[in-house]
């Protein structure tokens, strides 16, 4: 059949099951926009404030669905409102499909208005990109988009296309998807030896990632760290993937991770690292990092190995496939001495839980009053900063896919758009987001998006009127010269949530927390929760960076 | 052993690729110093030759890298000892003052022709194994090299190999 270019987008996306974009609409997009006019019985749109947001939403929508996320904008600034976010999905392996409109095909390269070339922007935080100047490649290179950013190590992949492509008309035929397999890449005797590895370790951690997520293999690794006995310890983006509440789970490694994962790091002879790639918030110091232990590997990427530190031996594939082929050759083993070590050492956290006064309440305190009021399969967001450690040390993660952070690049003002895409994804669930007033103030005007939609979400505000973690950094490291991290805004967060048609709420000590949150969490709107914490509360324990365990801080000011 | 290693790609002939390539290796800090791009006689594809400073740990990790590229279908070392690798270099040398029989006689030992002679100067051009070529420049250096250009490196496998079986 004869169809346009934007109708050529939108049976494409029916074609990869795609029922949900986010976007924004403009000038270069007005065709594509169109035919989403038509096609509104089959794809819902859901409109952001800004492409910042609709890029964060598709990337929240990604992570917590393992479908591949679709954000939809403009030529120029509408491009490069994006950029931000597809840098988080690419530093996570997130599986999403941004799609440009560009000025027609002969005012391309003349600077004309709105014209920005996005393929060139964003080929470092892409796994690969499109510019299609001829209708006749479009069907073809959407499907090759969703095949790239689903296969192998998952991540964005963006489609520029001129707008006179999107209303050229072209044959269309459907194609049905082939299958994405991704072979194992090791042979027999690569298995045997990480085997043999691990049958001669007395002392076994796995440290796994969010890797383990991204390739549904949380079955898999929880049998395969059953059969070896060995205690789990999770990089931020891997929590989820491993129950909290199994006897093996440790919790978090790195820089703001446990005492023990830190002493267990230190203490094992092996370390077994499942999709997972050693960054520095978790190998601060790459030479010491499991300074006694052997290191085996499992991931898809082979980039990954070698990269950051030096390994002993390594299994390459899809970990759903190859957990399953080493659990099966592994001896069944026995570490009870080794694991009452390590759960001697959780014992030991020397981290105070006392709020600093009584007119603020302590984070840990509403962290804990949240998970009492939340299920195991209800969502949690957060943004970036000290709230989000506080939320990755105390939260009790039970389910994959439950959980959206920028783990990797780190990005203030995430939290919001993810959860507008993980409420939108999960109409069953509740969303909670613990931001932060930093964080929050980034990008809040998708607060019109949450009301626009009732979206269930609730946002946490840890609103300690400072920038915590900066500030944190400056009182360790820069003698308390708190240059730029004290703002003193007046935003009243539960106001402004009004203004946006939005319930809002304030919690003002640990006394009220559990009152407020119950309230807020008996209905199915969105509410905003003010929650005043202390200027002075710290992220602890904290390795400082480039360092290990043996110079961990557990208290401070 | 940090060293210099040939590094034979197979890309697709896509806009664009050049930059995908380079690209990567300035944000991943590796140290090339050389590369050349041509058609590799096999439709739809170019080969580039690049030659990168490291130990044998960091030409694996840019090899693995150079892979994740969607436009790259393979990427190989060339190993030194079972590799022909050539290049070719023009070179103009400043005569003033100089025995130009002299130079002509040193430049023979590398086969190098005689393809342009101005009023004060005098081109050569010559073709051989990357060392070969330094050789050459080092011993033109003291008769004055007004400027010189170098086609970067060309190299394929010995024997029946190739980087596309």
């Amino acid at each position: 059949m004869k169809l346009n270019g934007s109708e050529i987008i939108a049976e494409c996306l029916l074609e990869q099951g795609v029922d949900t974009v986010f976007g924004y609409p403009g000038g270069a997009v007005l065709n594509i926009y169109d035919a989403l006019y038509k096609y509104s019985d089959k794809i819902t749109h859901i409109l952001s404030s800004h492409e910042q947001g609709a890029a964060h939403a598709a990337d929240g929508y990604a992570r917590t669905t393992g479908k591949c996320g679709v954000v939809i904008a403009t030529s120029g600034p509408g491009a490069t409102n994006l950029v931000t976010g597809i840098a988080t999905a690419y530093m996570d392996s997130v599986p999403v499909v941004a799609i440009t409109g560009n000025v027609t095909n002969d005012l391309l390269a003349r600077d004309s208005f709105q014209e920005v070339d996005i393929c060139g922007i964003s080929m470092p935080i892409t796994k690969h990109n499109f510019i299609v100047k001829d209708v006749n490649d479009l069907a073809n290179v959407i499907r090759k988009a969703f095949r790239i950013a689903m296969s192998g190590r998952k991540g964005p992949v963006l489609i520029d296309i001129p707008k006179d492509v999107t209303g050229a008309i072209c044959e269309y035929e459907p194609v049905k998807p082939a299958a994405i397999v991704n072979p194992t890449v090791s042979e027999k005797a690569d298995f045997e030896e990480a085997a043999k590895i691990i049958a001669g370790s007395k002392r076994p951690m796995i440290y796994m990632g969010g890797g383990v997520v991204s390739a549904d293999a949380e079955n898999e690794v929880l049998a395969f760290a059953e059969k070896v006995d060995c205690p789990v310890a999770t990089s931020i983006m891997g929590l989820g993937g491993f129950p909290a509440s199994h006897r093996l789970f440790m919790g978090t490694i790195g820089m703001h991770g446990g005492y023990e994962t830190g002493k267990a790091t230190d203490n094992c002879d092996l370390i077994i690292t499942v999709g997972a790639r050693f960054s520095d918030r978790v190998a601060g110091d790459r030479e010491k990092f499991g300074k006694n232990a052997k290191i085996v590997q499992l991931d898809i990427d082979k980039a990954e190995i070698n990269k950051n530190v030096k390994i002993d031996s390594y299994i390459l594939g899809d970990l759903k496939s190859t957990l399953k082929i080493l659990t099966d050759i592994v001896e069944k083993a026995d570490h009870s001495d080794w694991i009452a070590q390590v759960n001697e050492w959780g014992e030991n956290s020397g981290v105070s839980e006392t709020p600093k006064s009584d007119n603020y309440a302590h984070p840990y305190h509403v962290i804990e009053a949240v998970r009492a009021l939340t299920k195991d399969s209800d969502i949690i967001v957060t943004d970036v900063g000290q709230h989000q450690m506080w939320v990755s040390q105390k939260y009790r993660f039970e389910e994959p896919r439950t959980w959206c952070t920028s783990g990797g690049l780190g990005t203030m003002g995430y939290g919001l758009g993810a959860a507008v895409g993980s409420a939108v994804a999960h109409p069953e669930k509740r969303v909670v987001l613990f931001t932060g007033d930093g964080s929050f103030h980034m990008n809040l005007n998708e607060l019109a998006t949450v009301c626009s939609y009732n979206l269930n979400i609730k946002v946490i505000v840890m609103n300690n009127t400072v920038l915590g973690m900066v500030r944190q950094w400056q009182k360790l490291f820069y003698g308390r010269r708190f240059s730029q991290t004290d703002p003193h805004r007046k935003t009243d967060f539960a106001k402004l949530a009004e203004a946006f048609g939005i319930k809002g709420m304030r919690i003002h000590n640990d006394e009220d927390a559990e009152s407020v949150l119950r309230e807020a969490f008996s209905t199915n709107d969105p509410v905003v929760i003010d929650c005043r914490i202390s200027p002075d509360e710290n992220v602890l324990p904290m390795i400082p960076p480039g360092k290990t365990v043996d110079e961990l801080i557990t208290e401070m000011e | 052993m940090e060293n210099k290693q040939i590094i034979g790609l197979l890309v697709h002939n896509h806009p664009g690729v050049l930059l995908r390539v380079t690209s990567l290796i300035s944000r991943r800090g590796f140290n090339i110093d050389s590369l050349t791009v041509s058609p590799a006689g096999l439709d739809g594809y170019s080969r580039m030759t690049i030659r990168i400073n490291g130990d044998d740990s960091k030409v694996e990790q840019f090899i693995s890298q150079m892979l994740k590229i969607v436009d790259v279908k393979r990427a190989e070392v060339l190993p030194e000892d079972d590799s022909v690798a050539s290049e070719l270099i023009l070179i103009k040398i400043g005569t003033d003052g100089h025995d130009n029989n002299e130079i002509i006689e040193v430049t023979a030992k590398y086969h190098a022709s005689l393809v342009n002679i101005g009023e004060h100067s005098m081109t050569f051009r010559a073709s051989g194994t990357p060392h070969e070529i330094d050789t050459l420049v080092s011993e033109l250096e003291k008769y004055g090299i007004l400027e010189m250009a170098r086609t970067g490196i060309a190299a394929l496998e010995n024997g029946d190999k190739k980087l596309s079986n």
